[in-house]
């Protein structure tokens, strides 16, 4: 008979807390609109039986580069050996350092660049990439 | 339902979306009023950048991107291709395939290689160069695996201070795998090194399009023959037991194990046997330590040109907090299991110690699997915080040669060597 009590009263406390619950403090039913940014799933490569392995291509994702004088020689140069995020990626840097880059990537890498237009592209970079010019 | 309904039903959830954000932003909820509205999270992706600051979060904070055979993971830079290795992806000691993080150096990487035409050429300086074909490769010399982990010698770039330029990696630039193939030294004995030789030079099927005899033209690396790790690399033609993906190397890459990757040549194609000391740029320039403590040294030193070095070589120990990430809050009173991984290239770990007191005090976390000597080894301890606030978590490891983490960072130009004791910060909340 005791247990039978004990039981009447566990339910009836479980059910008070149940009742509780509705009232608890919480937030729900938020939702907000996502970005535009997605990634996208991949199918894998259709895949032939030769003895070809054939992965694909390789998607660019071109970042968007500063407005301003100099950036069509960094498009026309730079570019041509590796994609303008070698620049974005970085952190921002010295206008020496901009320059030190560019120099190794003349005489160290071979990088066929005219004086005054390695000159436009230091510029350039020196206006937008360093810690007291670069926005974004 | 018709038509007209189902398009008011999707410009109505709009609408509410809209007006729930305004609920919040007045900030009520539901429930007992007077609460603090706070953020919703995820809303806020990291920036596109970090600097002239160190890079405080776990990776680089960039987007995700899909590549082939690839996991989204983390975008450094799209031509040539670099990615990194989102955290979570370190709870076990072998990272899979599809999240192993890429670093290649020229624009021009394979996208496939036809097996009938691919061969892995041994020449130079042999008695009787060879032409192997995948085929001959695995069947001719005896298949052995080895655990190894692959680290970019420039994981952790980001953190140093002042920055430096290149690739801007948090922490992701590194993986496990259980790599399978042959012995180098079986394939060099094959062939038959000739005396006098001094190193053994790889490349692989990567080509830049720079001029001829620069750097920007063809990636190569170099051993020498007396390093003992010679007797210790692989040419695995198998990842955790699949074909290795395209972007890490199909069909063979080198395993240097304890080294740092810029030696793992992907989609190798040469072996070539050196009487004379590899002074191609990849060598002579890039790729090198300071030759001091640590590899360590300062801009001015550098500047004055006192400074020797030498080439990167063997990987210092790390170890990394990787579960809980800082990321959500937890209630005080929870029992937590830390759990992380540590290696190091000079061997296997003995110790992995944890604080949660900023580095006051240390405990020794609990080592699990033992996938051998060059492995992750993954850890584990259990930490209940009974009181809320900001706890500041610190992790060391120390290796069988002795070697502990120190908690002071490294500087040289080229960002390579960082092993600081990493920390990460966990917020406990009130939970009553």
């Amino acid at each position: 008979m005791r247990t039978r009590k004990w039981y009447l009263m566990m339910i009836t406390v479980l059910s008070l807390l149940a009742a509780r619950g509705l009232y608890a403090d919480f937030r729900a039913g938020i939702y907000t609109q996502a970005g535009p940014e997605t990634i996208h799933q991949m199918l894998p490569n259709a895949a032939s039986m030769d003895a070809t392995y054939d992965a694909g291509q390789y998607p660019i994702y071109y970042p968007e580069l500063a407005a301003g004088e100099g950036k069509d020689e960094v498009e026309n140069n730079c570019e041509l050996c590796h994609s303008p995020r070698y620049i974005t990626m970085q952190p921002p840097l010295p206008a020496q350092a901009w320059s030190d880059e560019v120099n190794k990537m003349r005489k160290t890498f071979g990088a066929s660049i005219p004086d005054d237009t390695a000159q436009k592209i230091i510029q350039y970079l020196g206006s937008h990439y360093t810690p007291e010019t670069r926005k974004r | 339902m018709g038509d007209s309904q189902q398009g008011f039903t999707r410009r109505r959830w709009l609408k509410t979306l809209g007006a729930a954000g305004a609920t919040l932003a007045a900030g009520q909820i539901l429930g007992k009023p007077g609460a603090a509205a706070q953020e919703p999270s995820g809303q806020h992706p990291a920036p596109e950048f970090t600097g002239p600051g160190a890079n405080p979060y776990w990776t680089s904070p960039g987007q995700f991107a899909t590549y082939p055979q690839k996991a989204p993971l983390i975008l450094l830079t799209d031509r040539p291709v670099q990615l990194e290795t989102p955290r979570h992806y370190f709870l076990s000691t072998f990272t899979s395939n599809d999240a192993f993080f890429v670093r290649w150096h020229l624009q021009t990487i394979p996208n496939a290689v036809d097996l009938k035409e691919w061969r892995l050429h041994v020449e130079g300086n042999v008695e009787r160069p060879l032409t192997l074909s995948f085929p001959e490769l695995a069947t001719r010399f005896k298949s052995v695996s080895i655990a190894a982990v692959n680290q970019c010698s420039g994981n952790s770039r980001s953190r140093l201070q002042p920055r430096v330029a290149g690739g801007q990696w948090g922490n992701g630039a590194m993986g496990n795998a259980a790599w399978t193939g042959v012995k180098l030294r079986e394939i060099l004995d094959a062939a038959g090194v000739k005396s006098g030789s001094v190193q053994v030079q790889f490349e692989g099927l990567d080509r830049g399009l720079g001029p001829k005899g620069f750097g920007s033209n063809r990636f190569m690396k170099s051993l020498d023959l007396t390093n003992p790790v010679i007797e210790e690399c692989l040419v695995a033609y198998a990842m955790n037991g699949e074909p290795l993906p395209m972007l890490n190397g199909f069909p063979a890459r080198l395993i240097v194990p304890g080294y740092f990757a810029t030696y793992w040549l992907k989609s190798l194609s040469s072996i070539r046997v050196l009487d004379a000391p590899d002074d191609n740029f990849w060598m002579k320039a890039a790729y090198r330590i300071p030759d001091t403590p640590r590899g360590t040294t300062t801009p001015d030193d550098m500047i004055s040109g006192k400074v020797a070095t030498v080439p990167i070589a063997r990987m210092p120990v790390r170890s990394f907090l990787i579960s809980p990430d800082g990321s959500t809050k937890i209630p005080a009173g929870f029992p937590l299991r830390l759990r992380g991984i540590a290696f190091s290239g000079y061997g296997g770990i003995k110790k992995v110690e944890v604080s949660t007191n900023n580095g006051a005090n240390w405990s020794e976390a609990r080592l699990e699997l033992d996938a051998g000597e060059y492995s992750f080894r993954t850890w584990s301890l259990e930490w209940t915080p009974r009181t809320a606030g900001r706890y500041q978590l610190a992790v060391r490891a120390t290796d069988e040669k002795g070697n502990t983490q120190p908690d002071e960072g490294v500087w040289n130009p080229g960002g390579y060597l960082w092993n600081k004791i990493e920390r990460q910060e966990i917020v406990v909340g009130d939970a009553s």
